[in-house]
């Protein structure tokens, strides 16, 4: 078997797994530490667009299911040697930063779901929520490209 | 309390006999079993009595208040049916009767109405369906009034509840059961459009007349963060079912290839 170029199909999935655990992570730490733990974002805050709750409510069942397929995902490519682990980094990161950018923009400013937080000037907020969502996003397209092997090639 | 407002049904224990009879037949077709020497397993029939006793939990306990009459929803609607569908009670119905009905129960399963129940966009539209009417609408307030509206809204949503389990996660086999990934996007429907409906009773403050605002808000969160634990372990138990079934396969193909690498050095030895 050739060991040093990916197989296609292995990569793809190594991939995929990682974006949907990158997207359930994202609508993890959005649910868990924002609404639940600080309390910064609300459940609903009044002016929200139906799009928005409908966006939502796809978006919160969506993380949920991405996290539990991603990561069954995973299972099955270790039990069959063929993780490729920087691709499944590089899913990772394009998931929660686009999440992350999809959610600050789109979902806070156009559809008015709701803020980071209230009571605070929003900007340094937004850019840092923003940002820190598209770096990561831009490292995970870089980490598409280049050698990778994966983890049953390796020495 | 007062007037139609009133959530409290009193306490009705007929919706237990159902249950009950249920109980008793999937009692009966195990020990039917077990005499014939079949081991029926012991995870199933816990299953199904888990999923009975949530059924009776919540019909029979007076629904007092919106948040309560929410919890019956959720126990009703989602918990009960998941562990229902994972009883496999055609299965053990089909193994218990005698040829005679065995032959009629096959019949009812092959029938027309049967296969177009179990196609998935009638089963999240039954689904679905009947939770917008009778949240979003004045069906709520009128089921109140009625107990026997109320009855077959609760039946309705019982069957609605087990139609989409026994499709996504049921244990019975089922003609035209969707792939992989056509159960993730029939689950994520269903689970999105639960999320939507609890939050735009949350905004809209419906159903009207279920309580005080504040009552009405902590049913809502109660449907959709309830809804979330629900639809997470469906998501769980399909995905663990596949690689259950993907990992047989992969130790099948690995012993396929053992054999074929081994078999022609170890024949002469054998011979």
């Amino acid at each position: 078997m050739d060991t040093t170029t990916e197989r296609p199909a292995a990569t793809g999935r190594s991939i995929l797994a990682g974006v949907l655990i990158g997207v359930g992570v994202a609508a993890f730490i959005d649910e868990t530490v924002f609404h639940q733990l600080l309390h910064w974002h609300h459940f609903y805050d009044g002016s929200t667009l139906e799009a928005g709750l409908v966006s939502d409510g796809v978006f919160h069942a969506g993380g949920w299911l991405a996290i539990v397929v991603g990561l069954f995902l995973f299972a099955d490519l270790h039990r069959r040697g063929t993780t490729v682990p920087k691709r499944v980094w590089a899913g990772g990161l394009l998931g929660w930063g686009l999440f992350q950018v999809y959610d600050g923009l789109f979902q806070h400013k156009v559809l008015g779901l709701h803020q980071i937080r209230y009571g605070v000037e929003l900007l340094p907020y937004d850019l840092a929520w923003n940002l820190s969502g598209a770096v990561g996003a831009v490292i995970g397209a870089v980490l598409l490209f280049g050698p990778a092997r994966p983890i049953a090639a390796r020495p | 309390m007062h007037g139609h407002h009133d959530v409290v049904a009193g306490p009705a224990l007929w919706p237990a006999i159902p249950v009950a009879a249920v109980a008793l037949l999937h009692l009966a077709g195990v020990v039917r079993l077990h005499r014939r020497g079949v081991r029926w397993p012991v995870a199933r029939s816990l299953a199904g009595g888990a999923g009975l006793a949530l059924l009776a939990a919540a019909l029979v306990v007076p629904r007092t208040g919106f948040v309560a009459h929410v919890a019956g929803h959720l126990l009703l609607a989602m918990a009960a049916p998941l562990l229902l569908a994972l009883a496999a009670p055609v299965t053990l119905a089909l193994r218990a009767l005698p040829t005679a009905g065995r032959r009629r129960l096959l019949g009812v399963l092959r029938s027309g109405p049967v296969r177009v129940l179990t196609r998935p966009p009638v089963v999240l539209a039954l689904e679905l369906g009947g939770m917008y009417a009778f949240y979003l609408t004045d069906l709520f307030a009128l089921a109140h009034a009625h107990p026997a509206l109320m009855a077959l809204v609760d039946l309705h949503m019982v069957l609605a509840g087990l139609l989409l389990s026994v499709v996504l996660v049921g244990r019975d086999p089922l003609p035209h059961r969707p792939g992989l990934v056509g159960s993730l996007l029939v689950l994520l429907v269903a689970a999105a459009g639960h999320d939507v409906l609890a939050k735009v009773m949350y905004a809209r403050l419906l159903p009207a007349h279920a309580g005080s605002p504040d009552e009405i808000r902590l049913g809502a969160q109660v449907m959709y963060y309830g809804g979330t634990v629900v639809e997470v372990a469906v998501a769980v138990v399909l995905m663990a079912t596949w690689y259950a079934r993907t990992g047989r396969a992969l130790a099948r193909e690995r012993r396929r290839a053992v054999r074929t690498a081994t078999v022609p050095a170890a024949r002469p030895a054998r011979g």
